[in-house]
């Protein structure tokens, strides 16, 4: 019951940063993170999988309507949800009885920064090229997509160390 | 049957997945025709009303600028006035016969002032959010321009907002022409800076220096002749080409944008019914 509060409590908080301050954040002019996916990075590692992409598509839509990109978000943070599950897998070794919140404590450090740099990565890859809607910019898009993955994965790590549960 | 169910419950999730990415593909996709999604944009009266509250506060800490370009515009308009009063003064005793009723050139042009609540530059194609609508007279394919220069073109509209298409927008095309020798060309950005767009189709012979000014052209409907689009930054040819690239410095700086005027043009659609005829027969 309690991870189920902390969970809605973070998504709002998340969307909220994201909305109000997040968005209006354009470093170099064009670099903007999105830390909104640390909700879906977050998730208890055992939540069901169905569970996992009505959550991930429901905050997509949701920061969709608030940045005018009806369905970008939406697909991003539902391909990152579907893969969340295997990557986990690929970087982490987690007994069947246990269902840990990931973190620095539980898949262990290294794990834990592999593990959001893919997240990350994948999230911002697909979501600037679906934004472009073509492979005419692709080293502008890769670009783009780098820095500010870089900075979203900085703020994420910076507030995970923070918060240690 | 029993395969087909074991089928089913085994690729649930994978089904579930691909059924959620077309969903949102799909949105992606129509949404492509942006008029059409009035409802899950920021011109959705609850979207948008959340923005305006918030912008409430951003737009305190930009209080003092505003006022300083609004005061700035005043005097200018004060000094237009007593200007046009004393033309007015010398021409009044010869018009009092003239008994035909016309709208001249220069009034055919009406000014809705409106607010920026919400905007973006940092993405291939940013959208700016009004807080006027059709019942405060803005119409599908308005003129926006600021008292810097131009800012873009109504898109969509609904009772109280607007959302409009920036020049920051690289599915915008807006005809501009050097004050000097009147060459004109259309201006697109380049999806990188903010502050920067790039000038197309000017011929080789055509001949300009750093820091000319271009203005719109008014060859468009859209924006009357002579607003101020930007200054020459930079250009360059190569051997082989005939046209120039040439980098324009907008003249309006879109992360600061809070107030606007839509350009409420009275003969618009009898312009654009004429040349409609004109162009099927």
């Amino acid at each position: 019951m309690l991870t189920v509060i902390q969970n809605i409590v973070s998504f709002l908080l998340l969307v909220l940063a994201q909305v109000l301050i997040l968005n209006n954040i354009q470093f170099l002019g064009f670099v903007n993170p999105y830390i909104y996916i640390l909700f879906i990075i977050s998730l208890p590692v055992r939540l069901p999988r169905w569970l996992t992409l009505i959550l991930g598509f429901a905050i997509g839509l949701l920061i969709d309507t608030f940045s005018n990109t009806l369905g970008m978000h939406a697909f991003s943070s539902v391909l990152i949800a579907y893969a969340r599950s295997f990557i986990i897998k690929l970087f982490t070794s987690i007994d069947e009885g246990n269902n840990p919140t990931p973190s620095f404590h539980s898949f262990g450090v290294g794990a834990y920064i592999k593990y959001v740099f893919v997240m990350v990565f994948l999230h911002h890859a697909s979501l600037f090229f679906l934004e472009a809607f073509s492979l005419g910019h692709f080293w502008l898009i890769l670009f783009k997509t780098f820095l500010s993955s870089v900075i979203t994965i900085l703020i994420i790590l910076g507030l995970k160390s923070i918060n240690r549960r | 049957m029993r395969n087909l169910i074991n089928f089913l419950i085994q690729y649930s999730v994978l089904i579930l997945f691909l059924f959620l990415e077309l969903i949102s593909f799909s949105l992606i996709v129509k949404n492509q025709e942006y008029q059409k999604s009035v409802f899950f944009s920021s011109s959705n009266a609850a979207v948008a009303s959340f923005y305006e509250m918030s912008n409430s506060v951003v737009e305190f800490f930009k209080l003092k600028a505003s006022n300083e370009s609004l005061s700035e515009e005043n005097t200018a308009l004060k000094n237009e006035i007593i200007q046009l009063r004393n033309k007015l003064a010398a021409v009044t005793p010869e018009q009092k016969d003239s008994i035909r009723f016309h709208i001249p050139p220069e009034m055919e042009y009406k000014f809705i002032s409106a607010k920026v609540i919400n905007s973006s530059t940092n993405k291939l194609q940013n959208y700016i959010t009004l807080n006027k609508g059709l019942r405060d007279g803005i119409k599908v394919d308005m003129g926006v321009v600021s008292d810097q220069g131009v800012v873009g073109i109504v898109k969509t509209v609904s009772d109280k907002f607007a959302v409009v298409i920036p020049v920051l927008n690289d599915k915008i095309r807006i005809n501009c022409k050097f004050t000097k020798n009147n060459y004109s060309g259309p201006l697109q950005w380049t999806g990188v800076n903010y502050q920067y767009a790039n000038l197309n189709d000017i011929a080789r012979h055509v001949k300009f220096s750093l820091g000319d000014s271009l203005v719109t052209s008014g060859f468009t409907n859209t924006f009357p002749e002579g607003i101020p689009v930007g200054t020459i930054d930079n250009f360059n040819i190569k051997e082989s080409d005939p046209y120039y690239t040439i980098s324009v410095k907008l003249a309006v700086d879109f992360r600061t944008l809070s107030h606007v005027k839509v350009i409420d043009y009275k003969n618009y659609r009898e312009q654009r019914y004429l040349e409609q005829v004109a162009t099927e027969k």
